[in-house]
């Protein structure tokens, strides 16, 4: 029973080792390595704007409680700079936290950015869960893969 | 339902899952009829890609009846017999309304994974691993399709299922290519690789009114079907030297256009091959670019340089220097399948497009292992394996 019990554990950890790795990116300081600031001090990269271009008008974006739920679901915390882009690409739409950002604040800014585009433009947010699969072998990369995934909706460049 | 699913490096196995389910409004869940193999998965078949988990149903190349839509499908209908493409795009975002839909913002739910990669993130893409969206695949009995009235399109009256299934991807593919490549009339082209996406881009080539179009492998009977189907000529790299031979047909020019059509894996012969399979092997490079390097070489001052064959990464003795100093522009992308089947199924209709002769191997997708077999090994003069299920 000591070694499933082990073998347990260690997929826990790969798993989490891969959740891990994408949000390590992002403080990784070699540029194009994926990571929203590759020169920045930790506390301005924090604080930058991060954006989405919506192809809709600066008024469809909307304000207040009118903002996108996601979006509006971060309620006060937030600066809003909602401006036309340039070339008729529609609305750029950035945010920032007013207070000190965790990284767990930044994952949810990114999603939730993400998800107002999506709403925005396409009148829902892209679901993929549950996708049929077969047996998922227990494998330490298979465990890393999946935290990696996990996190994916809240990491990147954004 | 039964699917053929990735278990491992080079393991492929037809297994029992869960039936598909509509999500999202704009979903239609389809009765696959037909679903093909493609050269791309076997970079996901070899580990090259390495964001596969056991499990992932493979496959993004098909075509099949719808059986079910959700609430917000307005374009599709039960019953429809369709050809779906293979990326997955919304139809709404600025990418989609430049028509190039593979740059799609909304199509891939996992972007952190790709922007990490590559700076942003493309759209997602059917059975081609969780970089790509984690989508499953078209190995299998049914297959959700997300945004349908974007990306499947009905398949004409007279059409058959083996010809209307390579408008998912071999042909939209080829056909983007030597579109956006700038392929017009009077042009010489020249296309690597004889699989189903250089024939087709060979093909498109000519109905774009290309003077004269070769197409170069090593495989004989690959190289027959491009005299026999596509109407091309021919260059056999394991008995000529392409540049020598390019640089005579096209009085010391070089062609006008040059697509490469394979990919990470490519395969070359002499010292090159073996110092591209050595460093990818240690993971020095991550992709092996002998046939780029050979379009950029080949392509004459000015020309136009198309890469369609997929790419992960990093690649090693890029020519950069050729590039620039001859003035070449070099463009690749995914497939932006959505701007072209519309126009390809009508060739399709006309006779002007035919791909039966790519479906070497069809069989019960309950063979699936053996089809991927015969594929990767290019055994039995395996082109396409294409399985229904």
């Amino acid at each position: 029973m000591a070694v499933p019990r082990f073998l347990d554990s260690l997929r826990g950890a790969a798993t989490e080792a891969g959740g891990a790795l994408l949000g390590r990116l992002q403080h990784v300081r070699l540029p194009g390595v994926g990571q929203s600031s590759a020169a920045d001090d930790p506390e301005t990269a924090a604080r930058r704007w991060r954006a989405v271009t919506v192809l809709c008008s600066p008024e469809q974006v909307g304000a207040g409680a009118d903002l996108p739920a996601p979006l509006a679901a971060l309620g006060d915390r937030l600066d809003l700079r909602i401006t036309p882009a340039p070339g008729d690409r529609g609305t750029e739409l950035a945010a920032r936290y007013r207070d000190r950002a965790s990284d767990d604040d930044l994952r949810a800014l990114r999603s939730a950015l993400r998800a107002a585009k999506q709403l925005i433009e396409v009148g829902e947010v892209l679901r993929v869960d549950p996708a049929p699969h077969g047996v998922r072998k227990p494998t330490p990369q298979g465990a890393a893969l999946e935290g990696a995934t996990a996190r994916a909706g809240g990491e990147g460049v954004l | 339902m039964r699917a053929a699913t990735w278990t491992g490096v080079n393991e492929v196995s037809v297994e029992t899952v869960p039936d598909p389910q509509i999500l999202n409004d704009h979903d239609v869940i389809l009765r696959v009829r037909r679903t093909t193999t493609c050269g791309s998965d076997l970079h996901l078949l070899g580990g090259y890609i390495p964001f596969m988990r056991a499990g992932d149903v493979l496959g993004h190349e098909f075509m099949g009846e719808v059986v079910e839509v959700g609430r917000g499908v307005r374009e599709r209908k039960v019953g429809d017999r369709v050809v779906v493409n293979s990326f997955i795009a919304c139809g709404h975002c600025w990418y989609c309304r430049q028509e190039l839909y593979s740059l799609c913002d909304n199509g891939n739910p996992n972007p952190g994974i790709t922007e990490a990669l590559w700076g942003q993130s493309p759209g997602g893409c059917f059975g081609y691993s969780h970089a790509m969206g984690g989508w499953a695949g078209s190995h299998a009995e049914y297959i959700r399709v997300p945004y349908a009235d974007v990306g499947a399109f009905v398949v004409p009256e007279g059409v058959s299922d083996e010809r209307a299934l390579f408008a998912s991807d071999a042909v939209s593919t080829g056909w983007m290519g030597a579109d956006l490549a700038g392929t017009k009339p009077g042009d010489v082209v020249a296309v690597w690789g004889a699989g189903g996406v250089g024939q087709m881009a060979a093909r498109a080539a000519m109905l774009l009114g290309a003077e004269r179009v070769y197409v170069i492998d090593r495989l004989p009977e690959r190289l027959a079907q491009v005299r026999e189907h596509v109407g091309a000529e021919v260059v056999d790299y394991s008995s000529t030297d392409v540049l020598a031979e390019l640089r005579e047909v096209t009085g010391g020019r070089g062609p006008d256009v040059c697509i490469e059509a394979v990919g990470m894996e490519a395969h070359s012969s002499g010292i090159q091959g073996a110092y591209d399979q050595v460093k990818q092997q240690l993971r020095l490079q991550t992709d092996r670019p002998s046939a780029v390097r050979e379009a950029i070489l080949a392509c004459r001052k000015g020309g136009s340089v198309f890469v369609l064959g997929v790419f992960a990464l990093m690649v090693d003795k890029f020519p950069l220097g050729a590039m620039m100093n001859k003035g070449l522009t070099v463009r690749g992308a995914q497939v932006h399948g959505q701007r072209y089947m519309p126009r390809i199924l009508d060739h399709m209709a006309r006779g002007e497009l035919t791909t039966e002769h790519l479906a070497t191997h069809v069989m019960p997708l309950e063979d699936a292992a053996r089809g991927y077999q015969l594929f990767k090994d290019k055994a039995d003069g395996c082109v396409r394996s294409v399985f229904v299920p």
